[in-house]
């Protein structure tokens, strides 16, 4: 049995339901609210790996009892694993590519856009919860790398200039998604890949998050990208499992950003 | 997939350690022969025009095949599994590739830069400030990558807080712990099969008993230890770390089962 935990269809949530419409799947659906803690409930599932994943928060995909997590090797596996179109080119550079590229935007825009959507939309969403509870849920959150992920957005710990480099940061990877479309439609070579999946999810936001770095005039090309994945039935049909108006306002924390810099 | 390129390869690497040890090791476990570029990292080398022309990033590795630049050492090593004959370097089953590349990341992204950044503090930094001040400075300013220049000040400088090493230490034991526990499951990192993952593993922990002996030791971790020596006492281990040239590949010496025999 296939089984995804996901929440509103957004970002890393986004990623592993397009994929499933790609392949037409068959997949049960659990669905959580991860913006009110949801995953922290007992009885949620748990392992090792979950609980130490670099995207902290994000779907989970259960097949036949094993836990698979980390959306961009989630992407794989459901490639891999399940019948219909590879998501993974079969040449071993264009592989390359999409692996490259998933790697470069998992960590580039895995780490800034979700902060930005946060600032945006969860901080006020959790202010408007019952404080007691959040307090609870986020004290018993592991580990703490998590756990102050969270507490930073009920502190309101981030600055407004804090945000305005966050923001500044989303120059170079935006820059490079323009350019490489410029070489052909698609990121890692002639056909639509998990790559492209791995950049719609972040990218797609951004037209709100960041307009001035995002939009028609800057970015045509990514403009047009966007457009033309939307476009797509799978898009559509993991859209459709939305339960609130706009899923696109749904966020939670991310990737860590880098400690080095 | 027609595993055969009549083309040759060329690695830019600096010693077998860390990410430039990662394809080394791989091209010799499949037995592939390759033109080795040594780049000097002290030396800076890799910001260089020479090597800029290869990899406008100036990161190290690269691998250059036919006309193929590849620049990021983890999905290169799939590359060099996906595009070359030898022993398969990933396992069949899609559970076992999406653990081992789980595990990859989370070496890459949350062990590494820990791990690293000790390192830096007390090899790169010191070994680098033997020359002029001045010239250290220039040499940062050539670095293309922002987040890369960030990284070279703080190291050349010394500037990491005691803050930041005390946290990096945490995360290390912390890392280290969470592998120990994998290992007690588990013969390697993706199961019953030699895989990248330990490949990747192993260029990160080789000398962790050296750089942490109170935590990682025969006591403390013993599978950790066996699975570092196991990996060792293969051949393509011996023949790629035999090309290291400084005292810090020469660490690996430490898990020879018999030293002085």
């Amino acid at each position: 049995m296939l089984e995804l935990y996901t929440s509103e269809p957004n970002t890393f949530f986004l990623k592993p339901l397009i994929a499933l419409a790609e392949k037409k799947a068959r997949v049960e659906i659990r669905y959580f609210d991860a913006t009110s803690l949801d995953q922290f409930a007992a009885g949620f599932p748990a392992d090792l790996e979950s609980s130490l994943q670099l995207e902290r928060e994000g779907p989970l995909l259960i097949h036949d009892g094993t836990v698979i997590c980390s959306t961009s090797f989630m992407l794989e596996y459901i490639s891999e694993s399940l019948d219909g179109p590879s998501l993974i080119p079969a040449d071993p550079y264009e592989a390359y590519k999409t692996r490259a590229w998933a790697q470069y935007l998992g960590l580039q825009l895995g780490s800034i856009v979700p902060v930005l959507g946060c600032a945006k939309y969860l901080a006020p969403h959790l202010a408007s919860l019952d404080q007691e509870f959040v307090d609870r849920r986020i004290a018993a959150i592991e580990p703490i790398e998590r756990r102050a992920s969270w507490q930073a957005l009920r502190d309101g710990t981030y600055s407004a200039a804090y945000l305005a480099g966050v923001n500044q940061s989303l120059v170079t990877p935006i820059a490079r998604i323009e350019k490489a479309l410029g070489e052909g439609p698609w990121l890692a070579g002639p056909a639509f890949s998990a790559a492209d999946i791995d950049a719609y999810a972040m990218v797609c936001v951004l037209p709100d998050l960041a307009p001035a770095i995002v939009n028609a005039q800057s970015t045509p090309r990514i403009v047009d990208y966007l457009e033309r994945i939307a476009a797509r039935e799978s898009v559509r049909e993991a859209l459709a499992n939305a339960k609130t108006r706009h899923p696109q306002h749904q966020f939670v924390p991310g990737i860590e950003a880098s400690r080095w810099g | 997939m027609q595993p055969t390129h009549p083309m040759s390869v060329t690695l830019y690497h600096w010693e077998p350690n860390a990410n430039s040890g990662k394809p080394m090791l791989a091209l010799a476990e499949k037995g592939v022969p390759y033109e080795s570029r040594y780049l000097d990292l002290l030396q800076f080398d890799q910001h260089k025009p020479a090597y800029l022309a290869v990899n406008p990033d100036g990161t190290i590795p690269a691998m250059v095949h036919g006309s193929r630049v590849l620049t990021e050492s983890t999905p290169m090593m799939e590359y060099i599994d996906d595009a070359f004959p030898g022993p398969a370097l990933k396992p069949r089953d899609p559970v076992a590739r999406w653990r081992m590349r789980w595990w990859m990341r989370f070496f890459d992204s949350y062990f590494a830069p820990s791990l690293s950044m000790i390192g830096w503090s007390i090899f790169v930094g010191p070994a680098a400030r033997q020359r002029p001040a001045e010239e250290l400075a220039a040499a940062i300013d050539r670095i293309p990558l922002e987040s890369r220049r960030v990284a070279w000040r703080k190291a050349l400088f010394n500037q990491f807080t005691p803050e930041e090493l005390a946290e990096s230490r945490r995360r290390v034991l912390f890392a280290t712990l969470a592998l120990e526990k994998h290992l007690s499951g588990s013969t390697w990192i993706a199961g019953d099969t030699y895989s990248l993952g330990d490949i990747n593993g192993f260029n990160l922990g080789y000398a962790l008993p050296l750089s942490i002996p109170e935590q990682c030791n025969d006591i403390k971790t013993p599978y950790i230890m066996e699975w570092l020596r196991r990996i060792y006492e293969r051949p393509a281990a011996r023949e790629t770390w035999a090309k290291g040239r400084t005292q810090l590949s020469s660490r690996i010496k430490l898990l020879e089962r018999n030293p002085g025999a």
